[in-house]
């Protein structure tokens, strides 16, 4: 599989046609700035994009979920993308806002939940030929959450997948009684 | 208070009881085949084969044949494809019926032949099955093939809104005639329930035929005719009638579940077949004759005393009491009896006026959901402007005036919407009344079931979960708990058992206790088992709460434990599962010998509750009010610690054990010496503890929101709620700060840091 990814990475240096082995599909994203990374996340499960507003952080917590607001009246979960892809974490600038998407596919499990980016850039429609599989980082930083790479004005973006960064991490992950208890103790 | 008073007599022929319960499983079973599948066929093979064992003594001539007669259609599906068809849960369903009329016939002693429609099934099954001989003891002349009752099909594409509509109409519907009935048995000449019970078969009928539900329409029909001739004085009921009614409520209850389940998307357009015309046959000659054929009134002298065919149909008309314009079945078949409908129709018009002025709207939950979510918006939006620095300036009266009315409306607007959502936990109880029934008619138990606090209001989404653990526990009352009535009296207690079901508001939330006066947990078996199974060690020693913790163990099921009843054994784990979804929890009480009482502790999740609201350094939290004992700022001297590392406050001479709350929530207070804060005395069941926190913000009514799937895995937080300036505060789940162990270190006072 690494290797095929490899093999179809370099045959894409050299020719036009994109290889098949993409989970990024062609259509419209919504791009946004983490720090000086740019990202992307499909457009259809993107709800809105509200103002950072204050945030009730929920005690016990990983440092990635970042708490709880009221949106008219829901309460949602807010992600800390930053922090959950451990990049360097400073302050949030005028431009940071949270994104708001629906997540789950059934009608049951689906939800909002929110995330708190540096700043949303725009919304861009990426053809096939823009795509890009995910390069192999040799294991390092995960790219599990990654549906592939897209290069636009001159840029690199890094397409997300939704269910994936806001799910499984974002539920199946959450630290359980037992790990909650070791977690206070150390910190 | 309702009460359900069941009294029935005891068989004199050893089998029959045994029969009557092994039927009872074969029904359960029946309920979940499917054509074209294996499911259930394995167990109901069995079933038939430990019912062929069942000493036989005293059982009516058909018994046999009706045996025999299933056993060679069970062969031939076994020996044939291994699935059920259409046709052969047909025949299981019609023998299932025909069955169970000639047990009933053998427990009154009598002789007289049920239909078992064997032989129309039989005819379907060829050209591979040959008819079983002996079987089909009796053949109903009107008796037609079983594919001349034709399958519903549902046209999920075009009236899907109104089927969902007619869904929950009709179970609405069918509730009101099951509770009908259980008033009915006690007061039979009572006109407003007979007229009621009508109306809601009209009804239902009204909407089959708008829906072209022929069979459903036409049951519907006969059904009200039956109520039709009652109402007229015309037809006394009888238990004969009251049973046909329940039987013909249940048939459309099956109906109704079918359409519900392809509403859902379970195998949508598949055609529905349920088997109808035996009952209605049977409620067409009570309605011509005045009675049944297949259960004949026991004082009466049979009217067939050995299985000739033919005997019930010909006396039906020659014994019939009444001027009913319907005409014998004998004489019209299958068509629907047209001389009734025309005056029906007159008189339901008006029934049907009456109905309509309850004033009732059916309403999407989710409507109601944003409902409630845009009130609350609104609310806040409204302290805002109220609150604005601004507004607050300009010292205008006719302003003041205006927002102090705008404040007045929002906040009714408020509670209005809320109740909104309550409904009282009433209806759930009285399904229980004919769970009751039922199951202490099929052991024998003599059981009455009394109900307190049904005007109790819960959020309609917990009385909804409610229902299935509420059956699942007052069926192992019944089962475990109630003793046959000589055990009862052979240790001094009335024969009569009493379950009592009772919804109140108690420590903050809801409290649903099913009480039992039957035998109690046995603690010795209970130990003896989980010894048995590895659950706990050897010599462990357990609390009695602990013990009778034990039965919510998986797998640990109460039959095996508390009595020798095997089989049904409903799993208290699945019990707890949904209680613990709902929030909520069990407690078990119990007094060998005197009866076991289960109190379901239920929060009202969704429901708005008093808070009191807390600051911890910069957070601040809801605590239940009702959970709230005292707060007070202590006095020095008044925290003592223990051992170096628990400290208690000691309050008006109790001691209670302190948790700093800071510290514990990882986010350490201002307050490090006690003397500055304020300690909040909370309490959950028997247990307190004193929670110290850095000020009392003040109190404040609260609509409790869930925290959704991503916190579900956390015990420390009861739920969420929107504070006056649109923030969210967080509801601390005190049960868990009570009894969680971690005691606070002053030595290391900033741990959490």
């Amino acid at each position: 599989m690494i290797g095929f990814r490899k093999v179809a990475l370099n045959e894409f240096m050299k020719q036009e046609p994109p290889p098949l082995n993409i989970a990024a599909k062609p259509g419209r994203y919504l791009t946004f700035k983490l720090g000086p990374e740019s990202y992307g996340l499909p457009v259809l499960g993107v709800r809105e994009i509200i103002r950072l507003c204050p945030i009730t952080p929920v005690p016990k917590m990983p440092a990635y979920i970042k708490g709880v607001i009221n949106l008219r009246g829901k309460v949602i979960p807010i992600l800390d993308l930053r922090a959950k892809f451990q990049l360097s974490s400073e302050g949030y600038g005028e431009r940071a806002c949270i994104i708001v998407v629906q997540v789950g596919t059934s009608p049951t499990t689906q939800m909002l939940m929110g995330a708190i980016v540096d700043a949303v850039e725009e919304v861009v429609q990426f053809s096939a030929a823009d795509l890009e599989p995910t390069p192999d980082f040799g294991g390092a930083p995960s790219t599990d959450y990654i549906l592939g790479m897209a290069t636009i004005h001159g840029g690199v973006k890094t397409l997300l997948d939704l269910d994936k960064v806001f799910l499984q991490e974002g539920l199946l992950t959450l630290i359980t009684p037992e790990t909650q208890k070791s977690k206070t103790q150390i910190t | 208070m309702i009460t359900g008073l069941v009294a029935f007599p005891q068989h004199s022929a050893p089998g029959l009881a045994l029969a009557i319960e092994i039927m009872a499983r074969v029904g359960e079973e029946l309920a979940f085949v499917e054509a074209g599948k294996d499911t259930g066929l394995l167990p109901i093979n069995s079933l038939i084969m430990d019912l062929e064992e069942v000493p036989r003594e005293g059982s009516p001539a058909e018994y046999a044949a009706s045996l025999t007669a299933v056993r060679s259609i069970l062969d031939q599906i076994l020996d044939g494809s291994g699935k059920f068809t259409d046709e052969s849960i047909q025949f299981l369903n019609d023998w299932h019926a025909g069955m169970s009329s000639i047990l009933t016939a053998w427990e009154r002693g009598g002789k007289t032949p049920a239909p078992t429609s064997s032989e129309p099934s039989a005819k379907v099954l060829a050209p591979t099955s040959v008819a079983p001989p002996g079987t089909a003891p009796y053949r109903s002349p009107v008796a037609q093939p079983v594919a001349d009752e034709p399958a519903i099909r549902l046209n999920l594409a075009e009236d899907s809104e109104l089927l969902r509509e007619f869904h929950g109409e009709a179970q609405e519907l069918l509730q009101n005639i099951e509770q009908g009935v259980l008033v009915l048995e006690e007061n039979p000449g009572n006109a407003d329930t007979i007229n009621s019970i009508f109306r809601a078969f009209h009804t239902l009928k009204g909407g089959a035929g708008l829906l072209h539900l022929d069979t459903l329409r036409e049951l519907a029909h006969d059904l009200e005719s039956l109520l039709d001739a009652a109402r007229r004085s015309e037809l006394s009921i009888t238990s004969e009638v009251i049973e046909l009614i329940l039987a013909g409520g249940d048939t459309l209850k099956q109906f109704i579940r079918e359409f519900g389940a392809q509403l859902q998307g379970v195998n949508p357009g598949e055609p529905i077949a349920i088997p109808t015309r035996t009952l209605r046959q049977r409620v067409r000659t009570t309605v011509s004759g005045g009675r049944s054929p297949a259960l004949p009134t026991v004082p009466t002298p049979s009217p067939a005393a050995p299985p000739t065919p033919k005997q019930p149909e010909s006396t039906a008309p020659e014994s019939s009491v009444n001027q009913s314009p319907l005409p014998a079945p004998a004489s019209e078949p299958a068509a629907p009896s047209t001389p009734a409908t025309a005056p029906a129709k007159a008189r339901s018009e008006s029934a049907a006026k009456t109905e309509s002025a309850t004033g009732f709207v059916k309403l999407d939950t989710r409507k109601l959901d944003s409902l409630v979510d845009l009130v609350g918006e609104l609310v806040i939006a409204q302290s805002m402007v109220v609150q604005d620095p601004d507004v607050q300036q300009l010292a205008n009266r006719h302003l003041a005036r205006c927002l102090r009315q705008l404040s007045r409306i929002t906040t009714d607007l408020q509670r209005t919407a809320m109740s909104l959502r309550m409904v009282p936990i009433g209806r759930t109880f009285q399904k229980m009344t004919r769970l009751v029934r039922d199951l202490a008619a099929q052991q024998q138990k003599q059981v009455q079931l009394v109900m307190e606090g049904e005007e109790t209001e819960l959020d309609r989404n917990i009385v909804e979960e409610l229902s299935d653990p509420l059956v699942h526990m007052i069926r192992n009352s019944v089962d475990h708990g109630i003793e046959p009535p000589e055990v009862r009296m052979a240790h001094g207690k009335p024969a009569l058992g009493t379950i009592r079901l009772s919804a109140s508001h108690q420590r903050g939330g809801i409290v649903i206790s099913i009480q039992d006066d039957g035998q109690g947990l046995d603690r010795d078996r209970i130990l003896s088992k989980a010894r048995e199974r590895g659950l706990i060690k050897p010599n462990a020693t357990l609390t009695e709460a602990e013990t009778f913790a034990l039965i919510f163990a998986p797998g640990f099921s109460t039959a095996e434990v508390v009595t020798d009843v095997s089989g049904r054994g409903v799993g208290m784990d699945v019990v707890q599962r949904n209680i613990e979804k709902l929030r909520g929890k069990v407690e078990i009480q119990s007094v060998a010998g005197q009866g076991t009482i289960f109190n379901i502790v239920l929060p009202l999740t969704l429901a708005i509750i008093d808070g009191m609201l807390v600051g911890v350094g910069d957070d601040r939290y809801i605590i239940p009010t009702l959970s709230v004992r005292e707060s007070f700022r202590p006095r020095p001297g008044m925290v003592t610690t223990v051992h170096e590392r628990g400290e208690v406050v000691s309050v008006r001479g109790r001691l209670t054990p302190l948790l700093r709350l800071g510290q514990h929530l990882g986010t350490p207070g201002r307050a490090t010496d006690p003397t500055e804060g304020i300690i909040v005395v909370v309490e959950s069941g028997d247990a307190a503890r004193g929670l110290l926190v850095d000020e009392l913000l003040g109190k404040q009514e609260v609509v409790i929101k869930s925290l959704g799937e991503t916190f579900r895995k956390q015990d420390l937080l009861a739920g969420a709620a929107i504070l006056g300036d649109g923030r969210v505060g967080l509801i601390l789940d005190v049960d868990t700060l009570v009894r969680c162990e971690r005691t606070n270190n002053p030595a290391n006072g900033d741990l959490g840091s």
